[in-house]
């Protein structure tokens, strides 16, 4: 015995088609566009320092380097009209990178490097979002692409000038062991931590109102029982374990950064 | 091939079922239930914290990143793996008739709760806030990890235990076919098999000792591969029993029969094929793997939505039969005839809204899968809001209803605020809609997932703060309200049913429907053909992508945990 089909066979064969329509589309919109979804690159390696090369006065290389919680580099400047290649890297666990308003959307892999380009027609601010999660401060996890003419010139003169970049000293390799410049900067800018940068001595008023001077007993509190005393306006740092020897050391170095 | 197909259509009656049985489906859907207690808060808390509401790491000693953990891992795993156990129970006993094989059940129920509790309490003590998809280097306390592998290995245990009940089943009827609700629970559980085996071994060979320091470190891309071959199929495995309530119930309810026995069979089958070789269509925007790859996964991807289209002309012919029944009239007039909010027939409810809200879920789906459209929304507030439409959609609201409908059944009680039950659904479907519109249109202004925004980019004090991005997640928080009022009035009706006493014998009753078209197919009359197709198509879609890995040489990672931004010194 058998029952007709008919309908049922005609309903299938009609979502076949209608499927099969749609995933033309879609390779046909990835030819037109030129749209590049992101692939195995096998010729760059992961690299440890974020940086800003231009090439071209429209053509700019940017190293992104993501980490537990910022971007290196965290503010980057690009002349509007100007085509990017970005690289990105992770130096420790799995991140996202998003450029809102454009079509730059990574993932940043522990081992692998990911690439994107994307032309920047628009001027204005551009925000960076980290969207994996990465860890408790995840959500401070952001940078900026500042597209202005000023912006990009301020920037490729002072990369024209450059200050004899000086070697790190053995105290700031300190501080990125223990990941403390993910969130503390020592020049000044700001980032999700105070910055180290005229910390010593300074007066710092805590989230309960209460205030207290920064010195050796107060910096070496901070780092061993961060949740003790909390700076108003920010968030409490996680506990990493230091060494009293090295919490000792980079008291010191604080101390230097007026 | 077979011509004893002539014999007339079976017929089920209720089953007085063994006590032991009875308490093992019983446990096994409020022990979850009340695990869902805490899924259920955490869920509210979600769109609190992210609104700016709450402003804050913490609340009530329990971080934003650990509860977004628990609402995952109680939510989408447990409750749903424990809910498809019982219900599996409970469908082979009922089309087989043949008592099951109760030291397996036992056994499974200790493994599945054994497991979960083990998984609790690391992620109630803060050492496993790692989310559920548990990504390394980020890294886990070591329970984590082996409680979830025996939840894992409880259901398997619960699955082979049904294979020899069915082959008695199938010696005392030669020549039929394999009932529909059989067919279901087993296509669910072959799903889940094959996308548990690469998970099993990311977290057997890879995260467990890596977490135990047995090994310094981890291939992140190839646990991200594996776990990727594993995370799309349970989605299957998540939807895979709401389809069986939809075929083998939802026809009964509306008053009529099955439309098409053939296109049921079909579409349990289609989905064992298509369910798994698609993973890549999740890593779209990683490195590591080459893009025409994630491109072949992109169409197996769109093979599925054959299935799903196949389904909603169906479900949609087969309601309007019966609709047509009851005496519905005109192209459209019919719809005023099936039982939307009928109190007794409350099931309808609870699966036509799930139907309702799988439209915009399914096609929000076949967006994401479409390679180049995933660039726009990939990781963004727009992922939540298309698979709360799927598995907070028509799973959830079929794995709830389908609770209260064994719990009633088995113990003879009444379902408790008849009037109220029948509303739980609508609510949460107005909710759901909501609040997916809310994130929707986050997601396309690039707010994104898995973060405490109220800290930062919703938090007028921050210097991320986007004040653009306002307006969506006042919309998302009003839908995540409403979702939870949804569930209060469903927690009440659930344990008052429970808890009260029983007005009838408890037997084990479900809704089943005949089929309209009964026709005989050949080629959906055997799994095993299906079963070798997914193997063949695995390797294709597979094998390359993991020599890729292998090539790329990648350096390993060393264990972080979440709240340090240093590598945890071994």
């Amino acid at each position: 015995m058998s029952v007709e089909i008919g309908m049922e066979k005609r309903i299938i064969l009609a979502s076949a088609v209608f499927v099969l329509a749609l995933t033309g589309l879609i390779a046909m919109s990835v030819r037109s566009y030129g749209i590049r979804v992101p692939t195995c690159l096998t010729d760059v390696r992961p690299f440890r320092e974020g940086r800003v090369i231009q090439q071209a006065p429209d053509r700019y290389e940017v190293h992104y380097l993501a980490r537990m919680w910022a971007f290196e580099p965290a503010d980057v400047a690009i002349a509007p009209g100007s085509t990017v290649d970005f690289y990105l890297s992770t130096a420790d666990v799995t991140h996202g990178m998003m450029i809102v308003g454009t079509n730059v959307n990574l993932m940043a892999v522990p081992g692998a490097v990911n690439y994107a380009r994307v032309k920047f027609d628009k001027p204005g601010e551009y925000l960076v979002v980290c969207n994996e999660y990465c860890g408790t401060k995840h959500h401070n996890m952001a940078g900026r692409i500042h597209v202005s003419s000023q912006a990009a010139a301020a920037a490729a003169a002072a990369a024209a000038t450059p200050i004899p970049a000086p070697e790190p000293s053995p105290d700031q390799a300190l501080l990125d062991q223990y990941g403390c410049t993910a969130c503390h900067s020592i020049d000044g800018s700001a980032m999700s931590a105070p910055t180290f940068k005229g910390l010593y001595h300074s007066r710092r008023t805590f989230a309960d109102g209460s205030t207290a001077i920064a010195e050796d007993q107060y910096l070496r509190d901070s780092i061993e029982k961060p949740d003790a005393r909390v700076v108003k306006g920010f968030e409490a740092m996680p506990a990493i374990p230091v060494p009293p020897e090295d919490v000792r050391r980079i008291v010191e170095y604080i101390e230097t950064l007026r | 091939m077979n011509d004893q197909q002539t014999a007339a259509p079976l017929t089920y009656e209720p089953v007085a079922i063994e006590a032991g049985l009875r308490k093992i489906i019983l446990f096994e859907i409020a022990f979850p239930m009340v695990l869902l207690l805490i899924g259920i808060a955490t869920g509210l808390l979600q769109v609190l914290y992210r609104a700016g509401i709450i402003r804050s790491e913490s609340f009530l000693g329990i971080n934003y990143y650990q509860g977004l953990t628990l609402h995952g891992t109680i939510n989408a795993i447990v409750f749903t793996t424990f809910f498809a156990v019982a219900f599996g129970h409970a469908v082979i006993r009922f089309y087989t008739g043949k008592p099951l094989l109760l030291g397996a059940a036992w056994t499974s129920l200790v493994l599945m709760t054994g497991g979960t509790l083990m998984a609790a309490i690391p992620m109630l003590t803060g050492q496993a806030s790692v989310l559920y998809t548990f990504y390394p280097p980020l890294k886990a306390h070591p329970a984590f990890y082996i409680g979830l592998v025996l939840v894992v290995v409880g259901s398997w245990v619960a699955f082979f235990s049904w294979i020899p009940v069915y082959q008695r089943w199938s010696r005392d009827n030669p020549g039929r076919k394999m009932p529909m609700g059989i067919l279901g629970i087993f296509a669910t559980f072959i799903v889940w098999f094959i996308a548990t085996i690469p998970v099993a071994i990311e977290i057997l060979f890879l995260l467990i000792p890596w977490s135990f320091g047995w090994t310094k470190s981890v291939n992140v891309p190839l646990a991200r591969m594996l776990f990727w071959f594993f995370g799309h199929p349970l989605v299957y495995f998540w939807l895979l029993p709401a389809y069986v309530m939809y075929y083998t119930m939802l026809p009964k309810l509306a008053g009529g029969k099955l439309y098409s026995d053939f296109a049921g069979r079909f579409t349990f089958l289609w989905l064992i094929v298509f369910s798994a070789p698609i993973g890549l269509h999740h890593q779209y925007t990683e490195p590591g793997i080459d893009s025409s790859w994630k491109f072949v996964h992109a169409i197996f991807t769109m093979m599925v939505a054959i299935a799903s289209l196949v389904t909603a002309f169906t479900l949609a012919a087969s309601m309007e039969h019966g609709a047509r029944q009851r005496g519905g009239k005109g192209l459209f007039g019919w719809w005023k005839k099936l039982p939307w909010v009928d109190s007794e027939r409350w099931m309808f409810a609870y699966l036509v809204a799930g139907l309702i809200i799988f439209i915009p879920g399914g096609i929000t789906g076949i967006i994401n899968a479409s390679y180049s459209l995933d660039l726009v929304v990939h990781n963004t507030a727009w992922l939540p809001a298309h698979f709360h439409q799927t598995v907070a959609g028509p799973t959830f609201l079929a794995f709830i209803g389908g609770s209260l409908l064994l719990v009633s059944t088995l113990t003879g009680k009444e379902i408790a605020f008849k009037r109220l039950n029948v509303w739980v659904p609508w609510i949460w479907t107005l909710g759901i809609m909501v609040f997916s519109t809310g994130l929707f249109v986050g997601g396309i202004q690039g707010e994104p997932r898995r973060t405490n925004m109220g800290m930062s980019y919703t938090n007028p004090a921050s210097p991320l703060y986007q004040p653009s991005w306002a307006f969506a997640k006042v919309v998302g928080t009003i839908g995540g309200v409403i979702m939870f009022a949804a569930m209060v009035c469903y927690f009440a009706v659930f344990f008052a049913t429970l808890l009260r006493r029983r007005t009838m014998a408890g037997a084990l009753d479900l809704p089943w429907s005949e089929p309209y078209h009964d026709e005989n197919v050949a080629a959906v009359r055997t799994l095993r053909p299906w079963i070798v197709a997914a193997v063949v198509l695995l390797i294709v879609a597979y094998t390359m992508p993991f020599l890729e890995i292998a090539r790329g040489r990648y350096e390993g990672s060393p264990p972080y945990a979440p709240d340090r931004p240093v590598a945890l010194s071994r």
